[in-house]
C-alpha cells in the first residue's frame, strides 16, 4: 500500500463484490468484524461472507440468515486492494468461499454440454 | 462506419424489433383494441419511450462500468432495500416466465394440433436445452429474428384499411367509448406494465455486459435502444390496429391466445397464421428465456455469486442452477393449466406494484459518478427517467385496485 | 463487534448531549490495514440511505464519503448500547 486513503467502510466497503485472486466474482462483504473498539487502535479485522452474516442486517436478514449456515471469516490481511470491488490475494477455494458453485458443479457437470 | 459495424448494428436492432413483444404486450395490446378500438394508442407511445429512456441508461451503465445495473443496487441501496428489490423482481420473474411458456405451449397446439398439456414440457424442455447449448449472442439471434415474423401483424393492419384518420385521433388521450373509465384506466395500467417489464431493462443490462460492452458501444447502445424498441412499438400499435378493426364492433374478446393468429388468417390466409405463430412462439420464447435469465442474473448479482452465459454451465453453477430453477418453477405453475391469459394479466399488473422499486435504482446508479464518471445521466435522461418515476408510482397505486373494480379486466 | 451492529447507534456525549447516530465509520486504508478513525455522525436521512448527498473523492479507490461531520475516534470513551465520546 502506497499512501493511506480515506474511505467509509459502510458506504464504500460493505456490500460491496469480493473478488478472488484469480479475477472470479466470490461473494459480497456481507459483514465486517470490528475490534479493538475500545483501544486507542480500533480496526477492522475480517469481512464476513455469506451464511449468518446476514444475521445483522435487519429482519429479512434474519430470516435469511436462519437458512444458512456458518458463515465465512475473511482476514482483512488477504485483501490485495480497494476500488469499487474488494480484490482479495488468493482463490476463493483456499479461503473457503464460493463452496456453493464447488458444490453444484459436481452436479451440472454430469450434464452432456457443461 | 465499416459495412461490418452497419451490419452488426442493423442486426442489434432486427433483434430487438423481434424481441420487443411478449405475452403481456399480445394479451393488452388484443384486449385494448377489441374494448378500445384505436383510443388507447397514445399509451402504447409512452410505454415505448419509457423503455427506450430507461434501456439507454442501463446499456450506458453496462458499457461504462462494466457491471450491470442490478450488480450495483445492493451497493448502492443497501442490503434492505436491495433485498426487497430482488424478492419482488423474482415473484414478478416467475410469473411471467409462466406465463411466456404458457403462450408458447398454446403456439405449438395451434401449429401442430396436439395436446396442450402434452406441449407445456416440451416447450419447457425446448426452451431450456436451447439456453444451455446455445451461446448468449445465438439465443438473442435465434428467438429475435423469428420473431421479426410478427411483422405480419403489420402487414394485417395495413391491408385491413383501418380509418387512418381515427387511428391517428387515437394517439389523443381522452375518449374511452366502448367502456367505463375504470376500464379505460385498467388498460392504461396493463399497456404501461407490458411495455415496461422490469426483466427487460435487466437482461438488457446484463446482457451488454455478457457481450462485453464497453465505451465504444455507446452509441450503438443509444441506437438500439431508441430505433430497435422504437420500431418494436410499432408492432404492439399493429397488435392493437388489428384487433380494433375486427373484433371491436364484433363484441369478440380475445380471452384466447389463439384469436390474435386468427385474425390475422382471415385477412392473409393461411401463410398469415402460420407466420403470426411463429412470430408469436419465437417472441414469447425469448422472453421466457429472457425472465429466467433475468432471474439468476438478479439473483447472482445480488449474493455476488460468478454468473454469466459467458462461462460454461459448470463454471457458474448457482447461477445455471438458478435459471433451471426458474423454468422448472414456471413449468409447474404453468402445469396446474391455469388460464395463461388470466395468468398473463396477473403478471403485468403485479409487475406494474413492484415497477417504481425496480426502476428507482437504475436512475440511481445512471446518476452516481463513482461508477459512471463523465457519462452520467445528462439533464434529459434525468427529466425523462424522473418524469417516468413519477408515472410509474402513479401507475402501481392504481394497478392492483382497477385489478379488482373492473374483475380483471371484464368491465 | 461486526460493523452493521455498530451502525444506527446513538451518540452521546460525556455530558449527555446527542450527536445523531452513526450513520457510517470513516476509516483509513495504511499498510495493508483498515484502521478505524472517526465516526460519521448524523441523523439517517431517508436520501441518504439512497446515496444522494454523498461525494464520491474520485480518486485512485474511487471510493466513497459522506460529506458529513467527522467524530474522531480518539474522542471515543465507550462503545455500549451508545457511544459515549468526550466532549
Amino acid at each position: 500500500m502506497s499512501d493511506p486513503v480515506d474511505l467509509d467502510i459502510g458506504l464504500g466497503i460493505l456490500d460491496h463484490q469480493l473478488v478472488d485472486g484469480d479475477g472470479r466474482n466470490c461473494g459480497k462483504v456481507d459483514d465486517l468484524e470490528l475490534s479493538s473498539l475500545d483501544s486507542d487502535s480500533p480496526e477492522v479485522v475480517a469481512i464476513l461472507v455469506g451464511g449468518n452474516a446476514w444475521r445483522s442486517r435487519g429482519i429479512l436478514g434474519r430470516l435469511l440468515a436462519r437458512l444458512a449456515g456458518d458463515a465465512v471469516h475473511v482476514p482483512w490481511g488477504e485483501v490485495d486492494s480497494v476500488t469499487s470491488v474488494v480484490r482479495l490475494k488468493r482463490p476463493a477455494a483456499e479461503l473457503r468461499l464460493n463452496r456453493g458453485d464447488a458444490r453444484w458443479a459436481s452436479v451440472i457437470r454430469r450434464v452432456p454440454g457443461s | 462506419m465499416s459495412l461490418k459495424s452497419v451490419l452488426a448494428v442493423a442486426l442489434g436492432i432486427l433483434s430487438a424489433i423481434g424481441g420487443f413483444v411478449d405475452i403481456g404486450d399480445l394479451v393488452f395490446n388484443t384486449q385494448a383494441g377489441a374494448v378500445f378500438g384505436f383510443q388507447l394508442l397514445w399509451v402504447v407511445v409512452i410505454g415505448v419511450v419509457g423503455i427506450v429512456v430507461y434501456s439507454e441508461m442501463c446499456g450506458r451503465v453496462s458499457a461504462v462500468a462494466g457491471r450491470p445495473v442490478f450488480d450495483l443496487v445492493r451497493e448502492r441501496v443497501g442490503f434492505g432495500p436491495g433485498l426487497a428489490t430482488l424478492l419482488a423482481a423474482e415473484f414478478v420473474n416467475l410469473l411471467t416466465c409462466a406465463a411466456e411458456i404458457g403462450g408458447a405451449a398454446i403456439c405449438l397446439q395451434l401449429l401442430s394440433g396436439l395436446s396442450y398439456r402434452l406441449l407445456i414440457p416440451l416447450a419447457v424442455i425446448g426452451l431450456v436445452v436451447c439456453s444451455w447449448v446455445l451461446p448468449f449472442e445465438w439465443i438473442e439471434r435465434v428467438f429475435g429474428y423469428l420473431g421479426l415474423c410478427l411483422l405480419v401483424f403489420a402487414v394485417a393492419a395495413i391491408k385491413l384499411h383501418p380509418s387512418w384518420g381515427q387511428v391517428a385521433r387515437g394517439f389523443i388521450p381522452g375518449s374511452h367509448t366502448g367502456g367505463g373509465l375504470t376500464l379505460y384506466l385498467y388498460f392504461v395500467v396493463g399497456l404501461l406494465g407490458a411495455a415496461l417489464t422490469p426483466y427487460e431493462v435487466y437482461f438488457y443490462s446484463s446482457g451488454a455486459v455478457e457481450d462485453s460492452w464497453g465505451l465504444k458501444e455507446l452509441g450503438l447502445n443509444k441506437v438500439t435502444a431508441m430505433i430497435g424498441y422504437g420500431l418494436g412499438g410499432f408492432l404492439s400499435m399493429a397488435l392493437m390496429i388489428v384487433a380494433g378493426v375486427l373484433f371491436l364492433h364484433r363484441g369478440i374478446s380475445p380471452q384466447f391466445l389463439g384469436t390474435p393468429p386468427l385474425a390475422v388468417e382471415h385477412v392473409l390466409s393461411q401463410v398469415g397464421l402460420v407466420l403470426a405463430l411463429i412470430g408469436i412462439l419465437f417472441a414469447v420464447g425469448g422472453a421466457a428465456i429472457e425472465t429466467s435469465f433475468s432471474g439468476a442474473y438478479n439473483l447472482a448479482q445480488f449474493f455476488g455469486w460468478q454468473w454469466g452465459k459467458r462461462e460454461r454451465p459448470a463454471g457458474a453453477s448457482r447461477f445455471t442452477l438458478s435459471w433451471v430453477a426458474i423454468f422448472a418453477v414456471a413449468f409447474l405453475v404453468v402445469l396446474t393449466g391455469y388460464d395463461p391469459v388470466k395468468l398473463t394479466e396477473y403478471s403485468v399488473i403485479f409487475s406494474v406494484v413492484a415497477l417504481p422499486l425496480t426502476y428507482l435504482p437504475i436512475l440511481l446508479v445512471a446518476n452516481d459518478r463513482a461508477y459512471m464518471g463523465t457519462r452520467v445521466n445528462g439533464r434529459l435522461a434525468n427529466v425523462f427517467g424522473v418524469i417516468y418515476l413519477v408515472i410509474l408510482l402513479a401507475v402501481a397505486a392504481g394497478a392492483i385496485p382497477l385489478l379488482l373494480i373492473t374483475h380483471g379486466g371484464q368491465g | 463487534m461486526r460493523l452493521s451492529e455498530l451502525l444506527g447507534r446513538r451518540i452521546v456525549s460525556s455530558s449527555g448531549l446527542s450527536l445523531g447516530r452513526i450513520h457510517d465509520v470513516r476509516a483509513e486504508l495504511i499498510h495493508g490495514r483498515l484502521r478505524l478513525t472517526g465516526l460519521v455522525a448524523g441523523e439517517l436521512g431517508v436520501l441518504e440511505r439512497y446515496g444522494i448527498g454523498t461525494r464520491g473523492n474520485g480518486g485512485a479507490t474511487r471510493a466513497k464519503i459522506h460529506g458529513h461531520p467527522v467524530i474522531p475516534w480518539s474522542r471515543v470513551v465507550r462503545v455500549s448500547s451508545e457511544v459515549i465520546v468526550r466532549d
